[in-house]
């Protein structure tokens, strides 16, 4: 089985930028399972630990960033996941498994580039 | 023909840029039902082509598409794109506007958006919606986040090789599909037709079309979009990084040689913005902006403005007399410095800006209804002190960038504004 | 958040045993020329929980929604998956099946499996399939764990209340009576027109300042449906969206209260009052701001221009006082910022005078001290035309060279380098200093502190998003109107304020606002009360602790609420979850999607 990469995107921007390379006919691994959320600041750090110990290989958080329509949760959420990797690292978790970026609706070039990086740090596992 | 189709509904908006699509929705959110009569293909208007806009450096296409979105949702909001006003009268107190249905040569109920015809087609033509730079198919989608994600053929370039035909898995493609008369009732009229840029046939000094380096401003934001023509920033003679790029601003506004005495308000603005997203993609670059004032006015522009010249853009207080070019197709920039020092100058740049004013898109006054212009083509307000979307025309108001120019956030709050007096005027009939 | 249902089916059938119908689309080929579809079907069908699952050409047609419908009729399915085209294009389509077949509509869920699947997996069809099939399966499990959700509603006050009686305050009351909509108007001054009274000859129209403000006052008072209330001293706001309660002092000393379901802010703005000893100013009598210049132009008689007794023979304007200050060159004000904005009407405003003046006194010399001239409105450029004209010297300076000014009994010496002339060091005479002073907020700090409404960094009120809601503040339900904002002219105040109030007539476009179910939601069993969660939330009383039957709990206040989920991260018990966005959804779906 290849290694799975969980994409964690919103509907207010990265979601519709998926669907923009889609639409523009790019192509990226079958390996890849996007999920979408209002904002992944709702996910508790231990959700990315269960994550990876159910056998996820890697996880891309695909924020809206400044486009981010709630107050405050991009800060939140940067420093949420700078818990993660802590938490990571106390597990011997690499850290270029989990990576968050922000990825806007028209963003395809970005979002294939954050694919390929992260298909080359689960290979690497 | 007898069955022609009728549209009933409380207010028509004329034009689907961000004026219009914003007049309706605020509209139909208050219970009204709209008609939008598009022109082109897509909603959207010209916002939907920008790459980012100022001063918040938001990505335009973030901002328009969940409300075309919301607009194609809408319950209460009709869109016809690809559709022409011909026509309008009053009668009473109603409106009857004839619109035209432009063919697509597609079954708009069948169609699935698969782009199956797209891919197929032979004939490529220069695409118009990356400002010539990119090539489309005789048959195509307009762009990317186009709304609707119907394709349209170009019966002129099409070679009838029944391509299409045969991978449309729906069975769609319409040869013989025929101009669609539609009738469309209405109590109010919202127009918000928009501008287009200022011609530079008057202005040809500036080589505007004669020379590949010199761009107008709506070439520069594909080129600077994510999803441009080449992906990334080129100059279209040589396709070389360009090093060194200028910005050539009031060119065709605040000049009465051609007509265009006003500010255009948004150029300064829009110059600046492209100038930050430069320096973003080409770090090493040199960009200079020639101006006569930086009229950064609105909420937020004189910090953007600030950062600009913290980055390390170059303003540079002069007049440009003309552009020409060297054997390479370098452009030069003849310049009379307004400080420093007087004597012209002549600058060798690798890719010139002109920053276009705008003019009018469209003559208000086109349909009659007692809607006057002011001297410039823009319409005219019955009184702008007391009311900012009221025409002299009974029923119908005034939208966004059709009274003159306006920047984005000027445009939406203006729509509010020209929704709730065509509300305001409806409760009274 | 774009899209709108009409209303949510009233048939709870979530009650029921879940029974999910399942239904893959071929689109033609778009999907199925690489998603092996019937396999798909084939694997959700035996897959748990699942009723029935079906493939077909095209899903949204016609035939494809009534295959739902019949499966929810004969089958008793509850609970859709639709795995086809992305949910932007057709989520609501479906959801819409659902609601007219009785079901409520947010017990579907949509799979993407054409622009997130087959047309970027092309070359990879068992891995495409197999993708598909994973995230089917993860459909189902959301869709097993999703409750029917009805939009939440909050009675409203139908009346919305202005704060500020000035043009914009005038406007916005007009316009939301326009609509129907009662407006009640507060202003603390003794009558309405605010600035305007004080203004005179005004831009782009000509008219007099208190002639404008007459014409929107007899529009206000001839409106049945607006209450004024004048010399309104506003004691305590307080509530929250379709609830505001405002309570304030009337002139006769005695108290009253408003209650409205929206709020429109048309405070509006001070002029910038120079420091004394800027440019002279509190010092020397001849340096005077310009809205004190244009007060003296209105009453001068004409002939021969007079100030303090004397002659004005040459006279000096400087431009940006109080604008476009820049740190280190310019003192702060109280809160220790400078004011690093333009003020967007004083260079119209100031070339419009100095042109009355040349029409009115040809003789008089005017300088005109500026860094960029901004008149950037439609026949704005015109004033500036004829003051070139009229021989104005326009001299420019950089923002680092500020004109310095000496002041003795024979009247003012502005020294400034001119960059027009070359950096000229010039020496100007002037017997009269006029200083075109900025804008600035007007102090509504007790409004603001009680309201915890947001400022940007200029002082004025911060809208929600300059492009997307450009008259909303985060606190659902009030909008700000004109100057409050940001400096404008009447004619751009006029704007502003009807569509401000076409957001409160929106809110208010029916007696219940309906508000988006995606907020956050507490379960009281699980709450431990401990507190974690309140610190975590960004707006403003969305969640706090409270009580109920005697134990601490954390409430949210669905009116407040955004929906964003901040909170739902920080809960040690799992007790608090975004409505439609639940966290045991999202562990089920990435369980389905890890599984081998």
């Amino acid at each position: 089985m290849p290694k799975k990469i969980l994409i964690i995107t919103t509907n207010h921007s990265s979601y519709p930028g998926a669907d923009a390379v889609g639409q523009a006919r790019l192509g990226y691994g079958a390996n890849t399972y996007i999920i979408r959320v209002p904002d992944p600041v709702m996910f508790p750090e231990d959700f990315y630990l269960r994550a990876y110990a159910k056998g996820i290989a890697g996880i891309i958080i695909m924020s809206s960033g400044s486009d981010c329509p709630y107050e405050g949760a991009y800060e939140r959420l940067s420093k949420r996941i700078a818990r993660v990797y802590e938490k990571m690292k106390a597990k011997g978790i690499a850290a270029n498994r989990l990576k968050l970026t922000t990825i806007c609706t028209v963003c395809r070039a970005a979002f294939l580039k954050e694919i390929s990086e992260m298909e080359k740090a689960v290979a690497a596992i | 023909m007898n069955d022609i189709e009728k549209i009933e509904v409380d207010a028509l908006v004329v034009g689907s840029g961000i004026a219009g699509l914003q007049s309706a929705l605020d509209l139909a959110d208050q219970g009204y039902s709209v008609a939008i009569v598009e022109k082109n293909p897509s909603i959207g208007g010209k916002m939907i082509s920008l790459s980012k806009v100022f001063p918040t450096l938001d990505c335009a296409s973030c901002i328009t598409t969940p409300r075309m979105a919301s607009v194609s949702h809408h319950p209460r909001i009709q869109t016809l794109t690809y559709s022409t006003v011909d026509a309008i009268k009053r009668e009473g107190k109603t409106f009857t506007a004839a619109v035209t249905r432009k063919p697509r040569y597609i079954g708009e109920k069948e169609c699935i958006s698969c782009k199956r015809c797209e891919e197929v087609c032979p004939v490529l033509l220069p695409d118009e919606y990356e400002q010539g730079m990119g090539a489309k198919k005789t048959i195509s989608i307009p762009f990317t986040n186009a709304i609707p994600q119907f394709p349209v053929m170009h019966p002129e370039h099409c070679i009838r090789c029944g391509a299409c035909a045969k991978a449309c898995p729906k069975d769609c493609i319409e040869f013989l599909q025929e101009p669609a008369p539609v009738e469309i009732k209405a109590k109010a009229v919202i127009l918000a037709t928009g501008y287009e840029t200022t011609p530079m046939t008057a202005k040809k000094q500036y080589g505007l079309g004669a020379l590949p380096n010199v761009l107008s401003p709506m070439a520069a934001e594909r080129l600077l979009a994510p999803h441009g023509p080449y992906g990334r920033v080129l100059r279209p003679s040589d396709g070389k990084v360009p090093g060194s790029i200028a910005y050539v601003q009031c060119a065709g506004s605040r000049d009465k040689s051609i007509g265009v005495p006003y500010c255009s308000r948004v150029c300064c603005m829009y110059a600046i913005k492209q100038a930050i997203l430069l320096s973003g993609s080409l770090p090493i670059a040199d960009i200079t902006i020639y101006y006569m004032d930086i009229r950064a006015f609105g909420k937020g522009y004189e910090q953007f403005y600030n950062n600009a010249r913290a980055m390390g853009i170059n303003f540079v207080k002069a007049k440009v007399a003309r552009v020409t070019e060297d054997a390479e197709h370098n452009p030069i920039v003849r310049i009379e410095r307004q400080e420093g020092t007087s004597a012209p100058e002549e600058v060798k740049h690798d890719l010139v800006v002109l920053s276009q004013g705008l003019v009018p898109g469209c003559d208000g006054t086109a349909f009659g209804l007692g809607v006057q212009n002011n001297d410039f083509g823009f319409v005219q307000l019955s009184d702008e002190m007391v009311s900012s979307a009221v025409t002299a025309g009974a029923g119908v108001f005034a939208a966004g960038t059709v009274k003159g120019p306006r920047d984005i956030p000027d445009s939406v709050v203006d729509a509010g504004a020209a929704a709730m007096e065509a509300v305001s005027y409806m409760r009274k009939l | 958040m774009d899209e709108k249902l009409t209303e949510a089916s009233s048939k709870d059938n979530y009650r029921q045993e879940p029974r999910v119908g399942v239904y893959v689309c071929h689109c033609g080929g778009n999907i199925s020329d690489i998603i092996d579809v019937k396999a798909v079907a084939a694997a959700l069908a035996k897959y748990p929980g699942v009723t029935v699952a079906r493939e077909y050409a095209f899903m949204c047609s016609s035939n494809g929604q009534d295959l739902i419908a019949e499966d929810i009729k004969n089958l008793g399915v509850n609970r859709t998956v639709v795995a086809a085209c992305s949910p932007s294009l057709h989520e609501l389509t479906f959801r819409n099946v659902l609601q007219r077949a009785g079901v409520n509509p947010y017990l579907h869920e949509h799979i993407n499996i054409r622009e997130q699947a087959s047309w970027v997996h092309k070359a990879d069809h068992d891995g495409a399939t197999a993708k598909a099939i994973k995230l089917a399966q993860a459909g189902v499990e959301k869709v097993l764990r999703k409750d029917a959700l009805n939009a939440i509603r909050v009675a409203a006050e139908p009346r919305v209340a202005v704060i500020g009686g000035g043009a914009a305050g005038m406007r916005a009351a007009l316009s939301a009576a326009g609509k129907g909509l009662e407006a009640v108007i507060l202003e603390k001054g003794p009558r309405l027109g605010g600035k305007l009274l004080e203004l005179g000859k005004m831009y782009p129209s000509g008219e007099e300042g208190p002639a404008a403000a007459k014409k929107l006052e007899d529009l206000v008072l001839a409106e049945p449906k607006i209450t004024v209330h004048t010399g309104a001293e506003i004691d305590f706001v307080s509530g929250f969206v379709g609830n505001f309660v405002i309570n304030f002092k009337k002139p006769d000393g005695n108290m009253a209260q408003v209650k409205a379901g929206a709020l429109i802010m048309a405070t509006g703005y001070e002029h910038y009052k120079p420091y004394k000893g800027e440019f002279g100013y509190g010092e020397d009598a001849n340096v005077v701001t310009l809205p004190e210049f244009i007060g003296l132009l209105k009453n001068a008689p004409a002939g021969r221009l007079e100030y303090g007794g004397r002659e004005i023979k040459s006279l000096a304007m400087i431009h940006c006082v109080g604008s476009r200050q820049v740190e280190g060159v310019h003192k702060p004000q109280a809160d220790g910022k400078v004011n690093d904005y333009c003020s967007r009407v004083c260079c119209t405003a100031a070339l419009h005078t100095a042109n009355q003046l040349k029409d009115k006194y040809p003789g008089v010399r005017v300088y005109d001290i500026y860094r960029d001239i901004r008149t950037y409105g439609m026949k704005h450029e015109e004033y500036y035309d004829k003051a070139s004209r009229d021989n104005v010297l326009f001299i420019r300076h950089n923002e680092a060279d500020q004109p310095a000014v000496t002041s003795d009994r024979s009247g003012h010496t502005v020294k400034v380098k001119d960059v027009l002339t070359w950096g000229e060091e010039l020496e100007l005479k002037a017997d009269l200093l006029v200083l075109v002073t900025g804008l600035m907020p007007a102090d509504i700090s007790l409004i603001k502190s009680q309201l915890k409404l947001p400022s940007s960094a200029d002082r004025f009120l911060q809208e929600v998003h300059p492009k997307l809601r450009p008259v909303e503040l985060a606190n659902s339900g009030i909008f700000v109107a004109g100057t409050a904002q940001y400096p404008m002219d009447v004619t751009e105040a006029m704007a502003s304020a009807g569509t401000a109030a076409a957001k409160a007539g929106i809110l208010l476009a029916e007696p219940d606002i309906p508000l988006e179910p995606f907020v956050a939601v507490v379960d009281e069993h699980k709450c431990t009360g401990c507190g974690l969660c309140p610190p975590e939330c960004s707006y403003d009383g969305a969640l706090t602790m409270g009580e109920k039957n005697g134990k601490k709990i954390a409430v949210v206040n669905p009116a407040l609420c955004k929906g964003c989920g901040a909170c739902v991260a920080v809960c040690p018990e799992r007790a608090i979850d975004v409505a439609g966005w639940t966290l045991d959804q999202f562990d089920a779906m990435v369980d389905a999607i890890a599984k081998e």
